[in-house]
């Protein structure tokens, strides 16, 4: 990798910038130990997903690598790495930090985009299916109530969640 | 005080300043001032004939107050006061400034200006020196006798070293036998001798030949007539002043008479009782009456009083042929009277079982490296053989974990220093006596920093031992086989592993010995934020306490090796044999003084003191005064700083010198600009404006300085006085709040500041005229720059509207 080049096209207030969100301030304390990673259960089954990785690479600026690719988006939420981390860095908000980044920016997975639209359309991320309703009172629970997706949609909309919008190259 | 005769000798430096400064209105204008008798310009006075025509006046009777200009007088005015006092007048009645430093060379692009600051300069130092008091010269006498804690490496090489030099020494330590931590280490680096032989605690008295190290069984320890050991034994109170402390000791019973005992081990033998060894690492059991090894010290056995059956059981008493076992022996309480204490009380390992991944204490096949230490030690309890704790089976697979509990902001966020090449070492040793063992090291980073340090990790490199750069998340066991997996990734590689391993090794960070804070209450001194004692200073002192009289070396002050342990104690040992050396402690009484009449006893000066110089003393059943100790008080202020009803002052800057000075410096301007009061601490504020001097840095001349022995003393009414003396604005500089010469003066002083100016706000005075500067010495440029930005900012609010003053 041609070191001196790609740190130059990076972006370097890339660490500033996830350092300034919320859940990212602990990015830089990193020294690249290794806990989270071997701490991961997704790393351990898949070479697409290393938390180590993505902070190391977000501290060198590599900013459109971290939020175009798709690992920001395997991690579990188990918080494993964080509880173990001997640095305090908060790796699983990281992750959260990053996707809001890629978010605002466009990048979107198609599963995402899905849970935002459903949002928006009633109030849930999850599209209850007429089966699920019909199962509910033979496993006990209350019938479904409506979410007041009015209100929420207001929220939306102030806060621009509704505006934001998928990159066309990105899918 | 108006009988002042004030002398005034005005250096000029060959003649050099005289190329900015008038030196002729100088003696004009310094004629003029009330009380001024003699007034002389020479090239120089701090020698030679100039000094001379001081002594002459003073021996003459002419003056009784001397004020001198001359260059460099931090240097100068050692010479002068030594003088002064040699011709028979009190020597703090002189006041030195620096026309050069302060105002010539700052100024000289502006000549006039500087003249004018000059004349300022000079009758400040003079109103000063009119009100200026004599101060006595107190002796206290000193023990020549000294305490050190803790009988590991630090503490018996001090002891020796200060009975060497004839002083009675008294050493304690808390366990049955000396030796330490460093006893149980098995071998040392960076010679792979033996742990036991290199606490080599020799007497260079008590030694004919001079051999490079003596074993601690054969050192004749116990022969040095002067030093005294006390083994079993805790430090429980502290009293008394630097050079007279009273020492409380507890003696726990041993229940074995030292001077009978002839370790013939029969008491071992029939002894019913037996339980884990935990000086072996649990690797054997010992009996209740036991010694760790066979060649400690005192060699002398002792009974375990928390398993001992005593009389319902006795038997070591019948079998004893000297009659050494004393089952009712009890605990003694003893006081010793000493000059000095030395702490070496050390470090231990950090408990691993904290971290529940790494199932320390969980799986017996997770050690320590104290541990396994203790399996490499040929007097150990697997006799050198390395095995696994669970079957007794050689260990063939060895994963060694880094970093356990250090660098962990969970546990301990600093690096421990030493773990790195302990590991190195035990890999080695391992490596060479049994070569076909398998040894992993997973780490963060090698840091082996010390000389011949590196030769290890090239050698383990060498030697076939793997490094894994990762740390690892978890030790997991097979539940079939019973091996440990530990899960880690190569972070070099970019993979996961699971090495399979039949013991792993934690190396877990060093952390300040059980019983350190509570040694640091009773001794009155603070601890830094890792729990480890705080050294005076790091570069220059750092075997002293902020308390006159009591020094720390080895472990207590952070994790050491050996080598580096015997410094710090043979480093310490000098300075309390220095302290100890005339009997005596000499101070002059440039201390606070409180007006007991105003004394409030709010308590809040004996709190702020870092010296625990004040006390409250009752004077009646309900009344209370503080009152002050000339021994301990350092004369920084910070009780005059603190106190709410004016009733502490420093006898040597007393508020009266304050605001004579203050009203001199301010008593003209000359410049055109806006006049700027910036009252440097005596330290590295005030040495901060010598070095923009030397460095020949321009400021204006408005800035005009004050010197107070800490910015600690500074009370808010103070920069009042200073806006209402004319200052149109006010500098408090300081030294840097972590680098204080005071502890705490300049942090004070950074809040006064800040509490004045919500004041100003309140009498309409801009805030921004007030401001607080922390530099050292070498940022002159950081305090010509300050001046510069201040004096601009006061050009942009424009004069100071003061009610009530016109």
């Amino acid at each position: 990798m041609g070191f001196g080049k790609d740190v130059k096209s990076a972006s370097l207030t890339f660490p500033n910038v996830v350092r300034s969100r919320l859940g990212g301030e602990t990015i830089s304390l990193c020294y690249q130990c290794g806990t989270c990673a071997s701490s991961c259960p997704v790393a351990k089954i898949t070479a697409s997903f290393n938390p180590r990785e993505l902070i190391k690479l977000s501290l060198l600026g590599e900013r459109d690598e971290v939020i175009s690719g798709d690992a920001i988006w395997l991690c579990c939420s188990c918080y494993n790495c964080q509880e173990r981390c001997p640095q305090k860095v908060e790796i699983a908000d990281i992750m959260y930090a990053l996707r809001n980044i890629a978010f605002k920016e466009g990048y979107i997975p198609d599963i995402y985009s899905e849970f935002a639209s459903a949002l928006l359309d009633d109030g849930r991320i999850v599209r209850v299916s007429r089966f699920m309703e019909k199962r509910r009172p033979s496993l006990g629970l209350p019938p479904l109530q409506p979410t007041g997706v009015d209100d929420l949609r207001k929220i939306l909309s102030a806060t621009g969640f509704d505006k934001l919008q998928k990159k066309e190259e990105t899918s | 005080m108006n009988d002042g005769k004030v002398g005034v000798f005005l250096s000029d430096c060959g003649n050099v300043l005289s190329e900015v400064l008038d030196f002729n209105a100088l003696v004009k204008y310094v004629k003029e001032v009330s009380g001024v008798v003699l007034v002389e310009r020479s090239s120089e006075f701090w020698r030679g004939e100039g000094l001379q025509a001081i002594i002459d006046s003073i021996e003459g009777g002419k003056i009784n107050r001397v004020v001198v200009a001359e260059g460099l007088p931090k240097l100068s005015e050692v010479n002068i006061v030594q003088a002064v006092e040699e011709a028979g007048l009190n020597p703090y009645l002189v006041e030195v400034i620096d026309l050069k430093d302060h105002c010539a060379w700052p100024h000289r692009e502006a000549p006039s200006e500087a003249t004018e600051k000059a004349k300022v300069m000079l009758l400040a130092a003079i109103e000063r020196a009119k009100l200026l008091e004599p101060i006595e010269k107190l002796e206290f006498p000193a023990l020549k006798s000294a305490l050190v804690i803790g009988g590991g490496i630090a503490g018996m090489q001090a002891a020796v070293d200060l009975a060497d030099l004839g002083f009675e020494v008294n050493l304690v330590e808390k366990a049955p036998f000396l030796g330490g931590l460093a006893a149980r280490a098995g071998r040392f680096f960076p010679t792979d001798d033996c742990a036991i032989c290199i606490q080599s605690p020799a007497s260079d008295v008590k030694t004919i030949t001079h051999t490079s190290r003596k074993c601690v069984y054969r050192s004749g320890l116990s022969e040095i007539r002067n030093l005294n050991i006390l083994t079993n034994s805790t430090v429980t109170g502290v009293e008394g002043v630097p050079g007279n402390y009273k020492v409380t000791i507890e003696k726990k019973p041993r229940y074995v008479d030292e001077l009978k005992c002839v370790r013939c081990d029969l008491c071992a033998g029939v002894c019913p009782v037996e339980v884990p060894d935990e000086y072996n690492a649990k690797l054997r059991t010992r009996k209740a009456v036991y010694m760790n090894i066979p060649n400690v010290h005192p060699p002398v056995y002792v009974i375990d009083e928390s398993v001992c059956k005593f009389q319902d059981c006795a038997k070591c008493v019948d079998v004893c042929p000297t009659g050494a076992i004393e089952l009712e022996q009890k605990s003694e309480q003893t006081t010793l009277s000493v000059g000095s204490i030395i702490v070496a009380t050390g470090f231990q390992e950090f408990d691993s079982s904290i971290i529940k991944e790494y199932h320390y204490g969980d799986y017996p096949d997770v050690i320590t490296n104290l541990e396994l230490a203790r399996m490499i030690d040929g007097f150990g309890p697997t006799g050198g053989a390395i095995v696994r704790p669970s079957d007794r089976k050689p260990a063939k697979k060895i994963v060694m974990i880094q970093c356990v509990g250090s660098r962990d902001r969970r546990y301990n966020p600093y690096c421990s220093s030493i773990c790195c090449m302990v590991s190195l070492k035990h890999a080695t040793l391992i490596k060479s006596n049994y070569p076909g063992t398998d040894i992993t090291i997973c780490y963060i980073d090698i840091r082996t920093t010390g000389r011949e340090h590196e030769d290890y990790y090239e050698r383990a490199r060498e030697m076939g031992i793997k490094f894994v750069k990762g740390r690892p998340t978890e030790i997991l066991r097979d539940s079939g086989t019973n091996r440990l997996i530990v899960d880690v990734e190569d972070t070099l590689l970019r993979r996961f592993l699971e090495l399979d391993a039949d013991m792993v090794v934690l190396a877990p960070a060093m952390v300040p010995a059980d019983g350190t804070r509570e040694l640091a209450e009773i001794l009155g001194l603070e601890l830094d934020e890792d729990g480890f004692f705080k050294e005076y200073n790091a570069k220059l002192r750092p075997t002293e306490t902020k308390l006159r009289g009591i020094y720390i070396c080895g472990g207590v002050t952070f994790p050491k090796d050996a080598p580096t342990t015997s410094l710090h104690a043979h480093s310490a040992a000098i300075k309390s044999a220095k302290f100890l050396t005339t009997g005596k402690i000499v101070k002059d009484q440039r201390t606070a003084i409180v007006n007991e009449e105003y004394c409030g006893d709010c308590e809040f000066c004996s709190v702020t003191c870092p010296y625990g110089a004040v006390s409250l003393v009752q004077t009646s059943e309900e009344h209370f005064v503080a009152r002050v100790s000339d021994l301990l008080c350092e004369g920084c202020g910070v009780c005059v700083g603190t106190c709410p009803l004016n009733a502490i002052e420093l006898r040597h800057s007393r508020p009266n010198q304050m605001l004579a000075q203050m009203g001199a410096l301010m008593s003209a301007n000359g410049t055109g600009k806006p006049l700027i009061l910036a009252i440097c601490c005596s330290e590295c504020g005030h040495t901060a404006v010598d070095s923009a001097g030397m460095a020949m840095l321009q400021y204006p001349a408005n800035v005009r300085v004050m010197k107070v022995p800490c910015a600690g003393i500074l009370q808010v009414h103070q920069f009042l006085e200073a806006f209402k003396a004319g200052a149109q604005g006010v500098m408090v500089v300081g030294c840097k709040s972590d680098g204080c010469h005071y502890e705490v003066g300049s942090e004070n002083a950074g809040k006064k500041v800040e509490l004045a100016k919500l004041l100003l706000k309140e009498y309409g005075i801009e805030p921004e005229r007030l401001g607080m500067f922390n530099m050292v010495f070498i940022e002159g440029d950081r305090f010509a720059d300050a001046a510069r930005t201040m004096t601009e900012r006061l050009k942009g609010l424009g004069p100071l509207k003061l009610a009530g003053v016109s």
